[in-house]
């Protein structure tokens, strides 16, 4: 029994000292990134912490690996114990853990468990074998298949160890409580063999725990560690929020992004070590899917290399080394240039790493201080400063998609509407956009709700800028509206574009602005469950796309789709709701030249495959970037705001009865 | 109050700096380099022409060099450069060799430092005074008129810089065309443009024909090379070339914002669509509604027509 205890000292020590020393750096390298405020909102923290790890929602978003997965961490958990009750039980053959050791009901969850974890490892080796899904992609499957190995050793080495235990009789718990090891039991005698091969399952066992925890942070599936913090720092604040830079610090606290592995937040940082490589991220990914270099998955893991390969010689301060840019050092300019911020990515993480921050980050470094950006995206930036909208029209011109309807617009000094009607750039000016501009207009004066807009004192929300990386441009937008929409005394807003609604009721709270948004569709559902509009609706089929920036952003689907009810028959594309596969216009795209294979047109294929003769929308960037996908694929869809539906199911019931009055008596 | 004009050889923007310039003070001195213009007439008193052939394909820092040694020989207290891309450079090297501020696109200038400049792209006009014993100022391009006075002939002396290599560290090495057939967009006086209507690659034969009887460059909408069938510099729009012809030809363009914010400079619009509700219409000055495959050749038909004696 001495020796026994010596030999587990022993390897606890080198073990736990492997362990210890890997864990440090990795902490190390975590504070070596800048500060990020993750520390609020705790009571919101422990719910996901609960929601997210210990019920595995975000895993279970796919079903069979979800369960596969669930099985194999809720096994770990139970199981726990068992690596003390093994270790005692390895020192001396005759005791146990007090108590807990001799409980019938827990040697029945350990076999359940065990096999229901063993049942999870054949299956990820299923799907990693056989099914070879293309997610995995790039990833490191080597060490995937040795950590499942190391599962299967553990779990299996219990079994059996709980097995020879029964044939030998010297199980603390009545057997007929283990059924799976007491039938393994058959297979031993009780004989000198079986007391050698009870010590050594059990020292196999507890070798491989060992081994499993020296070797865990020192693999790429540190996961297993990390995640749970991950999630525990994950944002609590609206997703579609980015979070600002301060210029209004002195010069040595600013930060202009992420161009080298020290401009890391702490919580990117974390981000790398937390990637299991699923590559759910991938597999939704818009840029991705069309065969273009970003994939969500291959970033995080290349930030994950620098991080290791340069933060060790930050942490030592090395004389004369200066870390190298991440750009194009760990990804490319294409990878960054290709997101179009939808977010589908890390709505998919299980383990809530925040790829839209990381890009964003990078994005702002190119941008502020390299200068580096897409070249026909320059026009764009230079029009947004300039002349207050992304395509350099006159702001005069800004309200005369409104001069035939007889708008109010808000001069300054007049009292404030009831709800300010904030039009947007697109609606404005884009002679396909504005007509969603032009019904939502006409419905709210019809439904009498009492608003006004801006007109030429409306200006771009910066939101182009900003997911261009370029936020002193948008940061210069957010307080020049800010203080417009304060003077007025504006407390309401409905916005027609996805995109201003983020930003206005986001983001602008960061600047000082905080009013109630909502978007148009949500304002037009409330009118028509109201009663003061009364559509009918007929039976032509519409299928409803849904924006980022509304379904996955900001869980703006009922509604619209409610529209889409009342007016017309609706039909769902396989990915709808906050699945939804981005048009191609989000993160600046609409101002920049796509490579590769065309987003809109894979998305038109989508709404096309339905059947439908409608393709609805809420957004005018959907609204340009999907006619021009139908029309490229020569498809027989009329792409249309769910506004201009609603406005259109108006127009025909008062024409209906304008002709049934007119009509003469017969 | 000496005034100094750098005059870019063959640059009319410089005259107009020179006219400018006379507002700060006498004598007008220009520096030049090779043969000078005469400028006598635009109230130049003398020509300092710089002796140092490596000047001449330009060198930014030298040429700022070159102007630091003058002031200093003329003792100038100001000096003016057009708001040439040249221009602006020099004077920023120069403000930074002698650590005085420069202000760009001046439209007026005062003897007393005001100056009067386009700011935020032409939309607004700034007031300013500049605070120096030596004042740095470009013009802003044609927004002052070259006007003449009635002075004599210009002294013309020849001048020896001294430059050493750090001088010359910024330097034109080579100078290379760009291979472009015909007409360049961005400068045409006529664009023939085309987008989805057009309908495949070869349907451009027909555009270009009509573009080469008018002198004109072919253009296309962005949907046209995303298809493929022409490159991204033929692109016309926001994320392509901004063009300001005189007479623009959209043909088969259905006029998506981001194209007419490419084309919106054009002094006059003829759009040729099939759809009698395209908004390219709502820009357009003249519209053609039909199928251009019949209409653009039938036009090419008619100027062939004109065109022979």
């Amino acid at each position: 029994m001495a020796l026994g205890a010596l030999a587990l000292a022993a390897l606890l020590a080198v073990s736990g000292t492997l362990f210890a020393r890997r864990a440090k750096l990795l902490l190390d390298l975590v504070r070596l990134g800048k500060p990020v405020e993750r520390f609020d909102d705790v009571p919101e923290r422990v719910r996901n912490e609960a929601v997210i790890v210990l019920g595995q929602r975000k895993l279970l978003q796919r079903l069979v690996p979800g369960l596969i997965h669930a099985a194999i961490f809720w096994g770990f958990l139970v199981l726990f114990p068992t690596i003390v009750i093994a270790m005692i039980g390895a020192v001396s053959r005759d005791a146990t853990l007090p108590w807990l050791g001799h409980q019938g009901w827990f040697a029945l969850m350990v076999d359940a468990f065990a096999v229901l974890v063993l049942l999870g490892v054949i299956g990820a080796a299923a799907i990693r074998k056989i099914q070879r899904p293309a997610r995995f992609e790039g990833s490191h499957l080597g060490e995937a298949d040795l950590i499942l190995a190391l599962i299967a050793g553990i779990v299996t080495t219990l079994l059996l160890w709980h097995a020879s235990r029964i044939a030998l009789g010297l199980n603390e718990w009545p057997e007929s409580w283990s059924p799976v090891s007491n039938a393994l039991a058959g297979l031993f005698g009780d004989g000198g063999v079986t007391k050698v091969l009870e010590r050594v399952f059990v020292w196999a066992h507890v070798l491989i725990i060992l081994s499993f925890l020296a070797y865990l942070p020192h693999s790429k599936h540190l996961h297993i560690a990390t995640a749970a913090f991950n999630v525990f720092f994950t944002r609590t604040r609206a997703r579609g929020r980015l979070e600002p830079l301060r210029f209004d610090v002195p010069e040595e606290e600013m930060r202009f992004g992420a161009g080298t592995v020290p401009d890391l937040t702490w919580k990117q940082t974390l981000d790398t070590f937390s990637c299991t490589e699923c590559g759910r991220c991938q597999d939704v990914c818009p840029a991705w899917a069309t065969g273009k270099e970003l994939s969500p998955k291959l970033l995080i893991m290349a930030l994950r290399d620098q991080v290791f390969e340069e933060g060790p010689r930050l942490i030592r301060g090395e004389e004369g080394f200066e870390p190298s840019p991440l750009v194009p050092n760990a990804v490319t300019d294409n990878v960054v240039w290709d997101c179009v911020t939808c977010g589908a990515c890390v709505r998919e993480c299980p383990v809530s790493i925040e790829h839209v921050d990381h890009i964003i980050d990078l994005r702002r470094h190119l941008v502020m201080m390299d200068s580096s950006f897409p070249t026909e995206s320059e026009q764009m930036l230079r029009d947004v400063e300039r002349a207050s909208n992304p395509w350099g029209k006159p702001q005069t011109e800004r309200a005369d998609w409104a001069a035939e309807l007889g708008v109010r617009v808000l001069e300054p000094g007049d009292p404030a509407p009831e709800v300010l009607y904030w039009v947007g750039c697109a609606a404005s000016f884009d002679e396909r956009a504005r007509t969603a501009a032009q019904s939502t207009a006409k419905l709210l004066k019809a439904a009498g709700v009492d608003f006004a807009i801006l007109g030429p004192r409306e200006s771009c929300t910066g939101d182009p800028a900003r997911r261009m990386g370029n936020e002193y441009l948008f940061q210069a937008h957010a307080e020049q509206n800010v203080g417009t929409l304060n003077e007025a005394g504006v407390t309401k807003i409905v916005a027609s574009c996805p995109h201003c609604f983020n930003t206005l009721g986001n983001e602008y709270s960061d600047f000082g602005g905080n009013y109630e948004v909502v978007h148009h569709t949500e304002l037009l559902a409330e009118l028509v469950r109201d009663g003061r509009l009364q559509p009918e609706a007929d039976s032509r089929a519409i299928t409803y796309h849904d924006s980022c920036y509304l379904a996955r952003h900001n869980d703006v689907l009922a509604d619209p789709r409610e529209l889409v009810e009342a007016v017309g028959t609706p039909i769902e594309m396989e990915r709808s709701g906050k699945r939804t596969f981005c048009c191609g216009a989000g993160g600046a795209h609409m101002w920049m030249e796509e490579r590769g294979g065309l987003i809109n047109e894979e998305r038109a294929r989508e709404a096309a495959e339905t059947g439908a003769e409608t393709l609805a929308v809420a957004c005018p960037f959907c609204t340009v970037m999907l006619d021009d996908g139908v029309r490229a694929r020569g498809d027989e869809l009329r792409v249309v705001d769910v506004s201009t539906l609603l406005a259109e199911s108006l127009d025909d019931q008062a024409s209906d009865g304008a002709s049934a009055q007119s009509a003469p008596p017969r | 109050m000496s005034v100094l004009v750098l005059v870019e050889p063959g640059e009319e923007l410089s005259l107009q700096a020179l006219s400018l310039a006379r507002d700060l003070g006498d004598p007008l001195h220009a520096f030049s380099i090779g043969t000078p213009d005469e400028l006598g007439a635009y109230g130049v008193h003398t020509v300092h022409v710089a002796q140092d052939e490596r000047l001449a394909a330009y060198a930014p820092a030298a040429w700022a060099a070159c102007l630091d040694q003058l002031v200093d020989r003329i003792s100038a207290t100001a000096v003016v450069a057009a708001g040439t891309n040249r221009g602006n450079e020099v004077l920023s090297h120069l403000a930074a060799r002698r650590d005085v501020p420069f202000a760009a696109n001046c439209i007026a200038v005062g003897s007393d430092g005001s100056v009067t400049r386009v700011r935020w792209g032409g939309s607004l006009l700034e007031e300013a005074r500049i605070h120096a014993d030596l004042k740095l100022l470009s013009v802003a391009p044609h927004m002052v008129e070259a006007s003449t006075v009635n002075g004599g002939t210009a002294v013309v002396e020849s001048f020896k810089p001294a430059l050493g290599d750090a001088e010359f560290v910024v330097r034109v090495v080579e100078h290379a065309e760009t291979p472009s057939a015909g007409v360049s967009l961005a400068e045409a006086k006529v664009v023939v443009s085309g987008g989805r209507g057009v309908g495949s690659a070869d349907g451009f034969g027909m555009l270009e024909e009509l573009a080469g009887l008018l002198d004109a460059a072919v253009g296309c909408s962005r949907v046209v090379t995303m298809a493929g069938w022409r490159p991204h510099t033929d692109q016309v729009g926001q994320t392509g070339t901004k063009v300001a012809p005189d007479l623009y030809i959209a043909c088969g363009i259905s006029g998506a914002t981001q194209h007419i914010a490419g084309c919106k400079g054009a002094k006059k619009i003829l759009a040729i669509n099939s759809d009698a509700e395209a908004p390219i219409l709502a820009s357009a000055d003249y519209a053609v509604i039909g199928d251009l495959a019949e209409i653009v050749p039938a036009i090419t038909a008619e100027l062939r027509k004109a065109q022979s004696p």
